[in-house]
């Protein structure tokens, strides 16, 4: 078995080119810098280009983040040769690979979406055919832009899953490009059909009248979710995006990994992913009700159902970010127990850590992202910053290697075929000790649950975070 | 057993509930937490009914609702700047234009240019801010006059903001006699809503003609929004509104809503009154915190006759620019069965939303169309409407 066989992040190491935290440090405060820079130049209120209206901001950033995905996961990095990939200065590979990145996202956006969907299907696609329909520039823009971003929202959490969960099948034997282009196309379709599912009927309510002759208005949501906005969806697409990055990094693809058979591996991965999502989706929510108080439709902001939802994918996103900073500079720690247990701990850590990154967002990042004070402002996404932030983790270690702190070497033949032995885990069996741990560890799941959900209340009344 | 296979029951056994913890507490989040029984077990919210005494009647003047002229315009400066965040007091508008184009301007140096000429000479400050402003000739205003009938018949008048341009909200005063009321000190106070242009930023207008009328504003003020109330010549006792209901006189009470704005703009404030024998009305000036937030707050906290939801009047803040999104029906849908008799919006409630409220059947008082209001599907300039009378 070569390094050729493998994708290419899986042929690599990531070695540290220093001893202890450094390299972990030095790359926070590179990342962290790239990321003001950055802000500061496209996204910022305050800043340059100004693209967080929020919707232009919104877009080009989940956009960015599925090109990267197809870039590295999906077409391994077709068109560019595995040796310049390895030979290639970080600086310089990440510079050419997020260039072609931001070409291939304005050429699908502004090529696809806006010239071709918008002339030549549905309207609002396109910004200049809803300005010449009576929309002000601002609301045009900003709602071609929604349609879009939300196309990219389900895309994000498609895309990777078909990698991830079902593990490229039924085409993971064929060559770049074909097997990109197939994965890209397929994933493409689908998320046409979720999009139309959940959210054409939003797009379709933003218009009056209605378009009730093309979509489902009222939507078939409204009496579950309390609302006929398609921010439902959005609750659980976000934590399905959330969950297959847990999934891949701090869960290490457990327990369905633990599945043999590879076909039922790979749906129970597929579905398993997405129930993981609703659970976590539904709470979310729940804790929002006990920490705020029951929603009442119809009302803005804090206490409005859509709303709420939102901020379900937002909480998700608060998520996502420790846990792929643990995976990609603290080498995924713990790793020294047993599978179960590092991913119990971590799951637990991660939450924690989102926790304190919520609070830390929402009390400081009014003073340095030109972003409004408050939760709920309804121009204030915290999903732009948080992924934001989260693509230029991406590009940091799988487009510059994990520069500088981290430089990359090619596997050994024996790394090389414990990555093929690691598509089934194959330390943890069943055993009468491993039966019994399960269910006491069941019932301290369901203790844990509830004790949470009893502290909330609490903490709602005695904790204030934005004063 | 040996000690080895103790050593690798226990360590089997840590990993099934390493596992078990993860799966049991997501199994619980998914199959619990949006379920009923979920519900059941929160508290259900104690009324405080705090009496704050009734009125007889609310007659409410509509001096102006037309806070801008052309949403485009206005809509267009706000895009050009960088979007609905950017700073309002930057955006170069009048009276705090520096003639430095979109996003550009900054407070100190708009009321630079006019703060001599403050509060006398409005007409000249206005004509130099009008030369460095991004579109000049669209600012408006959102200010009503109050006239609350306590239970002896004697007649409070008070102000519910104060407009933006000094030119529009001269005229808008001359118009309905509220200059001569504040000169003559009839009107016994000024609340403004929220700190944005459209509701403040015309005070020199109010101030020219009473100094010492007692003002209220929210705490989410911006140190340029309290520097502008010294800055226009304002003299008299502010209050800054810091509790969540403030008795104004029997029967009427401010409240204050902790809400991020656009524009940087932080909180709002309310009114509410208690007509007797009828029941709630609701006042805003651009109800940022919500209409029905704005009831549920009032339902939660307050007392009023016959435990009735009787009238608001105000901007509903829905579609402001002719903008629509999903969340708006909610309420359309869900206003209705608040049980409200009598419904005066204008201002940023938006035409679509007056027009959508009006085919559900709701009971909106429409008005005449005067003094460039757009619709007489709401109340416009210089259209009254009475609560209680």
């Amino acid at each position: 078995m070569d390094n050729s066989s493998v994708s290419y992040l899986e042929s690599r190491k990531l070695v540290k080119r220093w001893s202890g935290p450094i390299p972990a440090l030095v790359n926070t405060i590179f990342i962290l810098a790239i990321f003001y820079a950055t802000w500061w130049i496209f996204q910022d209120p305050r800043g340059l280009m100004r693209m967080y209206t929020p919707y232009v901001g919104y877009m080009v950033c989940r956009w960015l983040l599925i090109l990267f995905i197809w870039v590295a996961y999906i077409f391994d990095y077709w068109p560019f040769k595995r040796s310049w990939l390895e030979k290639t200065h970080p600086l310089i590979k990440g510079t050419i690979l997020t260039l072609v990145s931001v070409a291939a996202m304005i050429l699908l956006i502004k090529g696809f979406f806006v010239e071709i969907l918008g002339n030549f299907g549905i309207a609002y696609f396109d910004p200049s055919r809803l300005e010449a329909m009576g929309i002000t520039d601002f609301y045009s823009i900003e709602y071609a832009a929604e349609a879009i971003m939300m196309f990219a929202a389900i895309a994000s959490w498609l895309s990777p899953s078909w990698v991830v969960a079902c593990e490229n099948a039924p085409w993971q034997k064929l060559d770049q490009p074909a097997r990109g282009i197939t994965i890209a196309v397929v994933t493409f379709f689908l998320s046409m059909i979720v999009y139309f599912l959940t959210m054409h009927s939003h797009m379709a309510i933003l218009f009056y009248p209605w378009q009730k002759f093309t979509a489902i208005c009222p939507p078939y949501w409204e009496q579950f979710a309390n609302t006929v906005s398609g921010n439902f969806h959005i609750a659980w697409i976000m934590c399905c995006t959330v969950v297959v990055w847990l999934f891949e990094t701090i869960w290490e693809r457990y327990p369905f990994n633990l599945i043999k058979n590879d076909a039922l591996r790979r749906v129970t991965s597929f579905f398993g992913i997405i129930a993981i999502a609703v659970a976590l989706c539904f709470f979310l929510y729940y804790a929002q009700d006990l920490v705020w108080g029951q929603t009442i439709r119809g009302t803005r902001r804090l206490m409005a159902p859509d709303w709420r939802w939102l901020h379900v994918g937002e909480m998700a996103i608060f998520w996502l970010v420790p846990s792929l900073y643990l995976a990609f500079y603290c080498n995924n720690w713990p790793t020294k127990f047993s599978r179960p247990v590092n991913v119990c701990i971590r799951t637990l850590l991660t939450a924690l850590m989102a926790a304190f990154v919520y609070i830390v967002y929402y009390k400081t990042s009014h003073l340095f992202l030109g972003t409004q004070k408050g939760f709920s402002h309804p121009q204030q996404f915290p999903m732009i910053p948080m992924i934001w932030l989260i693509n230029i983790f991406l590009i940091n270690v799988w487009f510059m290697d994990g520069w500088p702190g981290w430089r990359a070497v090619p596997k050994t033949t024996a790394e090389l075929a414990e990555i093929k032995e690691e598509v089934v885990a194959h330390d943890v069996a069943w055993t009468p000790g491993l039966a019994k741990g399960l269910f006491i560890g069941l019932c301290a799941g369901v203790l844990l649950y509830i004790a949470i959900i009893n502290i909330l209340p609490w903490i709602g009344e005695h904790f204030t975070i934005i004063h | 057993m040996s000690k080895d296979n103790k050593g690798i029951t226990r360590r089997d056994f840590v990993k099934g509930a390493a596992t078990g913890l993860v799966v049991g507490a997501f199994a619980s989040m998914g199959v619990y937490s949006y379920t009923s029984s979920a519900y059941d077990r929160l508290p259900t919210a104690e009324r405080k009914m705090h009496d704050f005494g009734a009125c007889r009647s609310v007659r409410v003047t509509n001096i102006s609702e037309t806070s801008w002229f052309n949403n485009a315009h206005l809509i267009g400066d706000i895009h050009e700047a960088g979007g609905l965040l950017v700073n309002q007091y930057t955006l170069n508008w009048a009276p705090f234009a520096n003639g430095k184009g979109s996003a550009k301007g900054s407070y100190d140096d708009g009321i630079g240019s006019i703060k001599e000429l403050l509060p006398n000479d409005l007409k000249k400050a206005w004509e130099i801010q009008k030369k460095l402003a991004l579109h000049p000739d669209n600012p408006g205003g959102y200010s009503c006059l109050l006239e609350v009938e306590d239970l002896d018949g004697t007649i409070h008048k008070y102000l519910l903001d104060t407009g933006w341009s000094y030119e529009w909200m001269e005229d808008s005063f001359k118009r309905e006699g509220i200059d001569k009321m504040l000169e003559e000190q009839q009107i016994e106070a000024l609340f403004i809503s929220h700190e944005h242009w459209d509701h403040f930023w015309g005070l020199p207008v109010t101030v020219k003609y009473d100094n010492r009328i007692p003002l209220y504003v929210h705490d989410g003020f911006y140190k340029e929004g309290l520097q502008y109330i010294k800055d226009c010549g304002y003299k008299g006792e502010m209050t800054i509104v810091d509790k969540p209901i403030t008795e104004i006189i029997p029967g009427m009470a401010l409240l204050k809503f902790d809400v991020p704005i656009i524009n940087r703009v932080f909180g709002e404030t309310s009114l509410a009154f208690n007509i007797k024998d009828k029941g709630l009305l609701l006042i805003s000036g651009c109800c940022h915190q919500g209409i029905l937030k704005f009831a549920d707050f009032a339902q939660a906290n307050l007392k009023y006759d016959n435990d009735r939801f009787y009238g608001i009047y105000g901007g509903l803040h829905i579609s402001p620019f002719e903008d629509w999104d999903p969340k708006y029906d909610d309420l359309v849908i869900s206003l209705g069965e608040w049980g409200f008799e009598r419904i005066g919006c204008n201002h940023c409630t938006g035409h679509l939303t007056a027009k959508k409220f009006i085919e559900a059947g709701y009971p909106v008082v429409r008005g005449t169309a005067r003094f460039r209001s757009a619709s007489k599907d709401y109340l416009g300039n210089g259209d009254k409407i009475s609560f209680g009378c």
